[in-house]
């Protein structure tokens, strides 16, 4: 194979994905945890498609493609969601919507 | 020179993929966000077309990028100001560990990757031009993995439902919509 | 024979199923007249079989017929058996004979009472259990039989369950008959662990045979006597008997005079071979009879109740079979049971229709006169006095001479000591019996007796039910003595010799000696009770020995002293030391402890979605770690 190896497709996803984790964590604003969250969900893609490419098989991209569309569906209800509050004027903060308790 | 190139193309968009991510995470302005992501996306594409992946890179330039993303920037302008996104939230104690947390899971995995390199992970099969294709995929889709097809395709109508569900105006609302246009009607009459 | 005892022993069960089935849809009357007629059934079917068995030579009398295979644990093994032999012909008879003349008696008793199904049904469950205790064709199913009468009795003596004296004495009467099945128990647990089987056959043989130790025969012999000591309301045993009277007439008649008491000696005799095994214990269950026959004479000598005075007269009858049975003459001590059956429940009967007649009143004091209101009466319990005391020719007289004479057969100290307290015992008989019946029919009527419990007054002699049963036992007082004529003719004895052969045979001279002595000193205690009775004065002065007898001896004080106070004080102690704080207490900490665990898990429901997300990547970091390591 041309260029780098599979290991650096690996590498990438990998990073990408704690990127994706740190924003989720760490930022305030649904929509920006929801973007963080396609970050991680890409990785997760890239990787599928790094070990699709080592074992010849093309499994892994087909489960690519049906991760993106399940994201579709995600971020779809998400979005949803975001505007629902947006229009009963809450804030859009994740650490005030916090009726999700025990 | 062909394998130059193609490092040199790979490494420029494994940078603007890890840029853009930053980008998404750290900016405050969820427009930049937005459009970072949408950079990110591309640049997987580029990845992806290196990695034999034709069809994925394809679906992704078009439903990732041209359909979400372009479903995220409507409700951004739809939220306006209200969707300004301020920095980060949380306890000092919680942010710390967050960001521990995220670089140990990454150390982790890059231990892994490090651990193997020389083994099992380089020795990349040999694939012919039909790899990745459309027609590949299809047979795939239609054969070995139709449940997972028909389950996708299922909970795509969930979420069709849902976001019409959680977009559906309450009496009240509903009301108070009508009452404002016909105030509006006769306010130009 | 098989057929007619399946029929004898079913029909009673089948009258109780019917009654319970039924519920409320049978109205009183029809409860009483299903429980009579399936007792009566039962009785058809003891006459068919006793009929059938009588056809047939003296060494084919004996059957055992098995149901099914109960129980089986490794070798050991027990069959639902039923044993048909004269022994038990001979039970069976009497049970639902005098058991259905009491059950007719109790249509014309009880009527008028709410709960007459319930009482009907439990009378027609006592005769199956106490029929299954004389059928049972092993230990086992004896056993069984023996646990439901008491249950049987348990019911009935608390029948009028809103009296909490009632209620007190079906207590005592259970405790203290389960204290005497626990010892039964013991010595069947010995047998099966000895023996290995529960079996008659089995069990006599080894005992017999001489192939277990001494001590083990007269431990299975004393668990025995305990229960037959128990049931039978024996010394030290009996002190359940008195209180038992709280049930209505006819249980103290069928259950605590003519059956359930008498088992005591069926069991003696069932099981004699392992008595004859183990001499001393024999021995014992004569000195226990005699010992109670002289209490219970002397202790009836001051009691006021009318019904407790024939008790303490049915535990001292009984006292006599004991002996006879502990000096081995089971043929008289059978006897004598069923003359007693038809005599005691005749007076037991006899009372019930004086107590019907005073609406309720018990107490002699304040009876008498009577012979001029219930005429018929009068004359049936004179002859059950009479038949008591053993006057001939009535029943009591031929039966209880022949254990006197038995005793007198034995030799040495012990039988002369029988003999001679046997003789003082008919003396004693004498004086209380004639001392009832004298108070209650004969003076002056006593001021009008207040309104007590139970039923409305019924003046007079009652309903035809109530008088023709009393009438049948009256003639067979005075007939059924004549089965066994020493001298003369022995068809009783003859027909259980092959089953329980009599140890001892009292020649005929020995027999007429102690009849003219028991006569004699029955006589003379009448006599000196209807002196005393016209002097107007009580035939015991007062003073200790009056307030001791009147106390029956103190034994009540002293079992509540040892037994009862320290069980209680130490439930008590148990309770407030144990169950509270470590039981109740314990659980409770459980409870609690769950809560508190669930109230410090739920603060961690912060609500924040940030450290619900952050918990799981932790979470998948770790894992991470860990597959890394262990790959």
């Amino acid at each position: 194979m041309m260029g780098p190896g599979v290991p650096w497709y690996l590498a990438v996803s990998a990073m990408l994905f704690s990127i994706g984790v740190a924003g989720v964590l760490l930022r305030r604003s649904p929509l920006i945890v929801l973007l963080s969250l396609e970050i991680m969900l890409n990785s997760a893609n890239l990787a599928f498609v790094g070990f699709s490419r080592l074992f010849g098989e093309m499994d892994g991209q087909v489960f690519a493609l049906a991760v993106m569309a399940v994201a579709a569906a995600e971020v779809c209800v998400g979005l949803g969601l975001i505007v629902a509050m947006a229009r009963r004027n809450l804030i859009l903060d994740v650490d005030r919507l916090t009726e999700l308790r025990g | 020179m062909g394998n130059v190139l193609v490092w040199m193309v790979w490494l420029m968009a494994a940078a603007a993929c890890l840029g853009t991510g930053l980008r998404v995470v750290t900016a405050s302005n969820p427009f930049v966000s937005a459009l970072s992501l949408i950079g990110n996306l591309a640049s997987l594409a580029v990845l992806y077309l290196l990695a034999s992946g034709e069809f994925v890179a394809a679906a992704q330039v078009l439903v990732y990028a041209g359909a979400v993303m372009v479903m995220f920037l409507f409700v951004i302008a739809y939220l306006g100001g209200r969707a300004d996104a301020p920095w980060a939230g949380g306890t000092r104690a919680i942010q710390t560990a967050s960001v521990v947390t995220a670089a140990a899971l990454l150390a982790v995995t890059l231990v892994a990757l490090m651990l193997d390199a020389g083994g099992r992970l380089s020795d990349e099969a040999d694939v012919d031009r039909a790899f990745g294709s459309p027609a590949e995929m299809g047979r795939l889709f239609l054969t070995d993995h139709l449940l997972a097809f028909e389950i996708t395709s299922i909970v795509l109508l969930v979420a069709a439902v849902g976001g019409v569900v959680l977009g559906m105006r309450s009496e009240a609302e509903a009301l108070a919509d009508a009452q404002e246009l016909a105030d509006a009607e006769r306010a130009s009459s | 024979m098989v057929f007619g005892s399946w029929v004898c022993l079913l029909a009673p069960l089948a009258g109780f199923l019917a009654i319970l089935a039924a519920g409320s849809r049978l109205t009183r009357s029809q409860a009483g007249i299903v429980s009579t007629g399936s007792v009566f059934v039962g009785f058809a079917g003891a006459v068919v079989a006793f009929v059938d068995a009588w056809g047939r030579d003296a060494d084919e009398r004996g059957e055992l017929t098995t149901a099914w295979t109960w129980l089986k644990a490794g070798e050991f093994q027990v069959g639902l058996e039923l044993l048909i032999d004269p022994l038990s012909l001979v039970m069976m008879l009497v049970v639902t004979g005098v058991g259905g003349l009491i059950v007719l008696y109790s249509v014309g008793y009880m009527a008028g009472d709410d709960e007459e199904r319930r009482y009907f049904a439990y009378m027609a469950f006592f005769v199956f259990s106490m029929l299954l205790l004389v059928q049972g064709g092993n230990l086992l199913v004896l056993l069984v039989g023996w646990g439901l009468v008491g249950l049987a009795s348990y019911l009935l003596i608390g029948f009028h369950h809103e009296r909490a004296s009632a209620v007190a004495a079906a207590k005592k009467a259970f405790v203290v008959n389960a204290l005497g099945d626990a010892i039964m128990a013991l010595g069947f647990f010995l047998a099966i662990a000895k023996v290995g089987s529960l079996d008659f056959g089995v069990v006599f043989e080894a005992a017999e045979s001489g192939e277990l130790s001494d001590t083990v025969v007269a431990l299975v012999a004393l668990g025995l006597l305990g229960g037959a000591v128990a049931k039978s309301a024996q010394i030290p045993f009996h002190t359940w008997l008195p209180d038992a009277m709280e049930g209505p007439t006819p249980v103290s008649a069928l259950i605590h005079a003519a059956t359930m008491v008498t088992a005591g000696v069926y069991l003696i005799c069932r099981t004699h071979p392992v008595f004859e095994a183990a001499p001393d214990v024999q021995a014992l269950a004569a000195v226990l009879g005699l010992i109670t026959l002289l209490v219970a004479g002397v202790v009836a000598l001051v009691q006021w109740d009318l019904k407790r005075v024939i008790a303490y007269s049915t535990m001292s009858q009984i006292g006599y079979m004991f002996v006879g049975a502990g000096v081995g003459a089971y043929g008289f001590a059978m006897f004598h049971l069923v003359t007693h059956a038809f005599f005691k429940a005749l007076l037991f009967l006899a009372a019930g229709i004086v107590i019907h007649h005073l609406a309720g009143e018990q107490d002699i004091r304040r009876m008498g006169g009577l012979r001029r209101a219930l005429p018929t009466t009068n004359l049936t319990f004179l002859i059950g006095t009479l038949a008591l005391v053993g006057i001939p020719p009535l029943a009591g007289f031929w039966s209880k001479d022949a254990i006197l004479a038995s005793a007198l057969d034995e030799g040495g100290a012990l039988g002369w000591i029988l003999y001679v307290g046997g003789l003082l015992g008919a003396f004693l008989t004498g004086l209380y019996s004639l001392r009832l019946y004298l108070r209650v029919f004969h003076g002056e009527p006593a001021a009008e007796p207040a309104q007590a419990h139970g039923h409305e007054a019924h003046r007079g002699e009652g309903p035809r039910s109530m008088t023709l049963p009393v009438l049948v036992l009256a003639a067979g007082s005075v007939v059924v003595g004549l089965l066994n004529i020493p001298g003369v003719w022995h068809p009783f004895e003859d027909w259980l010799e092959p089953v329980a052969e009599s140890l001892v045979h009292p020649s005929t001279g020995e027999e007429w000696l102690s009849s003219a002595l028991a006569v004699g000193l029955g006589g003379l205690g009448a006599l000196l009770a209807w002196r005393a009775f016209q002097a107007g004065r009580e035939l015991v002065p007062d003073g200790a020995v009056r307030r001791t007898l009147e106390h029956k001896l103190w034994f009540d004080e002293l079992y509540d002293t040892v037994f009862s106070r320290p069980a209680q004080t130490v439930a008590v102690a148990l309770r407030d030391r144990f169950e509270t704080p470590v039981v109740q207490g314990g659980l409770d900490e459980v409870a609690e402890g769950t809560l508190r665990g669930a109230a410090a898990t739920s603060s961690a429901q912060s609500g924040l979605l940030r450290t619900y997300a952050l918990a799981i990547t932790i979470s998948v970091s770790i894992l991470a770690l860990v597959f890394l390591v262990v790959r």
